[in-house]
């Protein structure tokens, strides 16, 4: 359905385009790219219309980078859809206008938008998995935007394709243009998205959080190609995040969003230094910093080990005979390679490493949820397997989950969920019941009327405390964290991980916490254990963390994590 | 696709079929009666069943019965009809080419029909187009062949007023015009259900798709909405239609039966009411074997389909 | 359960299905005529005053003789299912439960089942049996068993690894507090729904059965029978097989629609 007869205007344009992006002219420097003025949005919903987004004002210039910083709900994602002009049918913009170099993108029809799409404003989106086809090659899904928007035929939309790879930095190029994604990993996916990007030189980039599904040291080469294009290409982008920390390496502005208001707006060194609002405060400190102790005192050098592993492994993959007949391809993979490590007695000992390092695989292993060769030594006893484990250990043992929603079961109540340690063990008598409920309550610091609720109606945060009040109530000796904080947003991680922190301190427990956030653990543990592919590569005491004996891996992870700009300086508030 | 994938996969229809050979054989030895019963009729003596039951060798132990009649199937030796006096390739081989017509005419249909319609739906969704894709797929699933066999029978065939003969068979290298007229109406019972349930998922799956992340990816790269359907959506379902059909083959193997009882088809599934009705029970067992053979088969192959048309899938 | 009642199609099968309980409870009271009295000046008629659905064959009043048939068509479908989905459900969470060589064994097993089509599955079993209504409501629940089972093994392996079944395992609960506390009250859902959906397949399977002579046999009003019955006149007056049949429709219908509502409101995409 092409337009009748383009204007004239319209064809200059293509001229110009088809020459390439107009040079970057000193008198260009200082324009407004993307100019969104007094924008409100609303969506309908069956309970009555919901705010999403309220007079939103906000400017960015070209070859500059606005770093919008907000947590889930904040309205941050929205702001992109409503850019991108892509809002649901329950969507109703209220008020105000987004412009795109002076022209009002709401006032344009769904054609034209379709032309700017790709080509004037594009997009990389969080998770490659699931923005790529996956039935189609890597390299035809860059060539079709070169194809629609650059006039280029398919064999030339190819080869431009595969430099385009090569600028992103994947070393192969021609062979990935011919896979489909599945044989790609997270960050050559995430090459190519930004590839695409890019293909079409557009006046602005939306970064919709494109490291948040990646591994850290996969992050971290995401966030360079991503500050290294910038310097390259001066291009203008708004780079949506959940994390100030990670915004404020590569922002030149940050505009915190708030439920669905734009609570401040700074240049970048300008928002740690002398931040406006109370929110924004609030952010900051919550943002885990490795100078910010949040730790017990540690344990004496000489403490016992309440805890001893030795020599565990854990195999998956052995096959039934059934199995063999069947699925003989089967391959024997290790979750768990011959790790030995001691816990000593009131520690907190931080387990870090990337997804696929065994960690959790560990944590089952003690839990005592998990098969494994090797042997466990706790309080004198050792057990050989995971049968052997006794009811006094599974006591003296609890875990906590990272999936807040899945670890209550949905269909009992919280009073419910938390007698069941108490009347299992039998830790106090069934008429003190109702009293230890409210103790552990309040001891998470959650109201009494709680007990009466479900599940649903608690916030993920307050979830969290519930598991974590369900594992205190054992009266255990050693209580496993894994990854407890890491689906949980920005402010709500810090009072969770505090939690748990005077909790210990209380009751004198020993906690293993395990997380991929590095800056996080040196705030919280006494000592560090690093896991890379099942084996236990490193372990230290936490001030030793920056010391030159490190392993090569635990350095790549602390070049990998960024300590948050601006806040070197700024001691606990 | 692997040559070992393949081998494991005909193995596992090999034991799927030595399981139904052995329920079915299971389930004849529990008949009250027996072979000598159905041959002799109610009235023979004591004796004579005694005689009868000695040479047809139904007193010896099951597992050996079972096991001489599987090794006669696999020698394709499958016994002689107790009622009709035929043997059992001979009657089952003509009836299963006359069924196959049948079978293939309306799952063509079916196809051709369902697939549009479902991701026309989908494409609409919300819409009147939709809607009354919708009520056609409730009211479809919800009417057993019988009810809309009779129901068409009664409006397009008949004496006062019919359009369509109102039953029988005529070969398709006979008279293809004849062979048409006769396979309209049979063909469009066995249809109507299949089309209702398969419009229904493919809308669903299509749906899935229209919702994912890279069908929003590639709205957002300008692309027309003609090359996201057609380059994006489409081929990702079409390996869920394949599924969806694969899983219908056995409704369609199920009311393959009713549909030729009423319509007079000489197939396997009219036969198989006489069979049933006589109690003849070597073309039972034949029947029951082939179609779950067929079943079988059939869910080999589509998952051979999925395999050529996901790169996820390599087995 | 407010979600609930916005769905258009929940309402509708709700709707259906309060009239079908009421036709199945109180039908062969409020019925006006007595189903097999024959009324022969009136045979063949279409909808009248007197017979609000017309007559069949005999005079009889199609109307009464659909309500004194809910039951054996509809309480047939229901019961059957229901006969399948306790015994499905056994297998099925024992098979998921257990796990190891049992669960292939019965796997394997239900996969061999499952490889006869539906219909014909029944009609080897109620030719074994013998014909009637208790004889066909077994061999619909022995067909519909294998798919239950299915449908029940895979609902408890994937509540199985939820994380507060693996909190239960971690702290020692015995294997009945979790199958019977964490895994069965949350595994049932899917279960539940399946099993609305399996009544209208029953129901009409149940009909067929009637329609061949396999299923109930004179002088039950049974729908599929009437339309059997029915069927040579049907030329003269199409209603006389169009009720029964349509009956059957919307009572399969009247199910399908419940249990697809039923489904949507169990999905935890829908649910807050």
């Amino acid at each position: 359905m092409r337009s009748a007869t383009p204007s004239i205007r319209e064809g200059l344009g293509r001229v110009v385009e088809k020459l390439g992006n107009l040079p970057a002219e000193a008198s260009l420097d200082g324009l407004t790219v993307l100019a969104i003025r007094d924008y409100s949005l609303n969506y309908n919903t069956t309970s009555g219309p919901f705010e999403a987004l309220k007079s939103i004002n906000l400017e960015i210039n070209r070859g500059q980078t606005l770093g919008l910083v907000g947590e889930s709900g904040s309205g941050k994602t929205s702001l992109a859809w409503a850019i991108m002009r892509y809002l649901p049918d329950n969507a109703s913009e209220v008020s105000g206008s987004i412009s795109l170099l002076g022209e009002n993108l709401r006032g344009k029809s769904h054609q034209e938008i379709l032309e700017i799409r790709g080509r004037r404003i594009s997009m990389v989106f969080q998770d490659p998995s699931t923005s790529l086809n996956p039935v189609i090659r890597l390299g035809d899904q860059i060539a079709e935007v070169l194809v629609r928007h650059r006039g280029l035929t398919p064999k030339q939309a190819l080869t431009e394709g595969e430099a385009l790879l090569a600028t992103t930095g994947i070393t192969k190029p021609a062979e990935m243009m011919d896979r489909y994604p599945h044989q790609a990993s997270g960050g050559e996916k995430q090459r190519v998205v930004i590839a695409t990007a890019f293909a079409c030189n557009p006046e602005l980039i939306i970064f919709d959080e494109p490291t948040t599904a990646l591994d850290i040291i996969t992050a971290r080469q995401i966030l360079d190609l991503f500050d290294r294009l910038r310097e390259e290409t001066q291009v203008t982008a708004l780079y949506i995040s959940h994390d100030l920390g990670l915004v404020s390496r590569i922002a030149d502005d940050v505009a915190v969003i708030r439920r669905g208001l734009v609570v401040e707006e700074e240049p970048c060194d300008r928002v740690f230094s002398a931040p406006q609002h109370q929110y924004t405060r609030d952010l900051i400190a919550a943002v885990p910093h490795p100078n910010r102790r949040i730790a017990s005192p540690a344990p004496e050098e000489s403490a016992s080990d309440l805890l001893n592993m030795t020599g565990v492994s854990v195999r998956y993959g052995e096959t039934s005979i059934l199995t063999r007949i069947f699925q003989p391809d089967r391959e024997l993979t290790y979750g768990a390679c011959d790790v030995s490590l001691n816990v000593r007695l009131r520690e907190l000992l931080g387990v870090v490493g990337e997804s696929g390092s065994g960690k959790s695989t560990i944590a089952k292993v003690l839990a005592g949820l998990q098969d494994f060769d090797g042997s466990l030594r706790f309080n004198e006893r050792v057990f050989a397997t995971r049968k052997s484990i006794n009811t006094d250990y599974r006591r003296a043992v609890q875990i906590v989950f990272q999936n807040p929603d899945a670890s209550l079961n949905p269909r009992q109540k919280i009073r419910e969920i938390l007698s069941r340690p108490l009347k299992l063990y039998k830790i106090v008598p069934r008429s003190e019941i109702p009293q230890r409920i409210r103790d552990l309550l309040s001891k998470v610091l959650l109201p009494e009327e709680f007990a009466d609720r479900y599940p649903h109606q608690l916030s993920g945060g307050e979830k969290q405390r519930v598991a974590i009040a369900r594992a205190f109530a054992a009266e255990p000796e050693l209580v496993i964290c894994d990854e407890i904080t890491s689906s949980l947003d920005v402010s709500v991680q810090a009072s969770v991980a505090k939690l748990l922190v005077d909790l210990q301190r209380d009751t004198g427990t020993t906690c293993i916490f395990i997380t991929h956030d590095l800056n996080l653990i040196r705030q919280l543990a006494h000592r560090i254990a690093v896991m890379y592919r099942g084996s236990l590569v490193d372990l230290f005491e936490t001030n030793e963390a920056e010391n030159a004996e490190r392993h090569s891996y635990t350095r790549a992870l602390l070049d990998a994590v960024p300590v948050p700009a601006g806040t070197e300086s700024s001691p606990s508030p | 696709m692997s040559l070992g994938y393949l081998t494991r996969r005909l193995f596992s229809v090999l034991l799927v079929l030595v399981i139904v050979s052995f329920a079915v054989f299971a389930i004849t030895m529990i008949l009250p009666g027996n072979a000598a019963v159905m041959i002799l009729g109610e009235y023979a003596t004591e004796d004579q069943l005694l005689a009868l039951a000695e040479v047809l060798g139904l007193n010896r132990p099951w597992y050996i019965q079972y096991f001489e009649w599987a090794g006669n199937i696999l020698q394709a030796d499958w016994g002689m009809s107790l009622r009709l006096s035929l043997p059992v390739g001979e009657v089952v081989g003509d009836a299963f080419w006359n069924s196959a017509s049948l079978a293939v005419t309306a799952l063509v249909t079916v196809i051709i029909v369902a697939i549009p319609l479902g991701i026309l739906a989908a494409l609409y969704r919300g819409s009147k187009v939709d809607l009354g894709i919708g009520l056609f797929a409730y009211v479809g699933t919800a009417m057993p062949e019988f009810v809309t066999a009779t129901l068409l029978l009664v409006f397009l065939a008949g004496s006062a007023g019919g359009y369509l003969p109102a039953g029988g068979f005529i070969a398709p290298n006979e008279s293809f015009p004849g062979f048409v007229s006769h396979v309209i109406l049979p063909a469009g019972t066995l249809g109507l259900i299949l089309m209702a349930h398969i419009a229904r998922q493919v809308r669903s799956e299509m749906s899935d798709v229209l919702a994912s992340d890279y069908i929003r990816a590639a709205r957002l790269k300008g692309l027309r909405e003609r090359t996201v359907i057609r380059r994006h959506a489409l081929p990702n379902s079409l390996a869920p239609a394949v599924a969806v059909i694969s899983l219908d083959i056995g409704y369609l193997l199920g009311g393959i039966i009713v549909v030729e009882e009423i319509f007079a088809w000489p197939g396997l599934g009219r036969l198989l009411i006489y069979a049933l009705e006589n109690r003849d029970l070597p073309v039972i067992q034949a029947i029951t074997l082939l179609l779950a053979a067929v079943y079988a088969l059939s869910n080999l192959f589509s998952d051979l389909a999925i395999a050529a048309l996901d790169p996820r899938v390599r087995y | 359960m407010s979600d609930f009642a916005r769905h258009p199609a929940g309402v509708a099968g709700a709707i259906l299905l309060t009239i079908i309980a009421l036709a199945v409870l109180f039908g062969p009271l409020v019925a006006p005529y007595d189903p097999q009295a024959f009324h022969t000046t009136v045979r063949l008629q279409g909808p009248s005053a007197d017979h609000w659905l017309g007559t069949d064959q005999f005079g009889r009043d199609l109307l009464s003789r659909l309500l004194f048939g809910a039951r054996s068509t509809i309480a047939f479908g229901v019961g059957a299912t229901m006969i399948s989905v306790i015994a499905g459900s056994l297998i099925g969470v024992t098979a998921g439960v257990v796990g190891g060589w049992i669960d292939s064994v019965i796997m394997r097993g239900l996969d061999g089942m499952l490889a006869v089509p539906d219909l014909l599955f029944v009609l080897l079993i109620v030719t074994m049996l013998g014909a009637g209504t208790g004889e066909a409501m077994l061999a619909v629940s022995i067909a519909f068993t294998p798919g239950m089972a299915r449908i029940s093994r895979s609902s408890v392996l994937s509540i199985r690894t939820r994380e507060y079944v693996l909190a239960a395992v971690a702290r020692g609960e015995s294997q009945r507090y979790i199958i019977l506390s964490e895994v069965i009250p949350n595994a049932i859902g899917p279960i539940i729904v399946e099993g609305t959906i399996r009544v209208s397949f029953a129901i009409m399977i149940g009909a067929t059965l009637g329609f061949l002579g396999m299923g109930a046999q004179p002088p039950s009003t049974e729908w599929g029978l009437m339309v059997s019955e029915a069927r040579q006149f049907m030329y003269r007056s199409p209603w006389v097989v169009a009720v029964p049949g349509l009956a059957i429709a919307v009572a399969a219908m009247g199910f399908n629609l419940f249990g697809d509502a039923l489904r949507d409101a169990f999905d935890p995409r829908r649910s807050r």
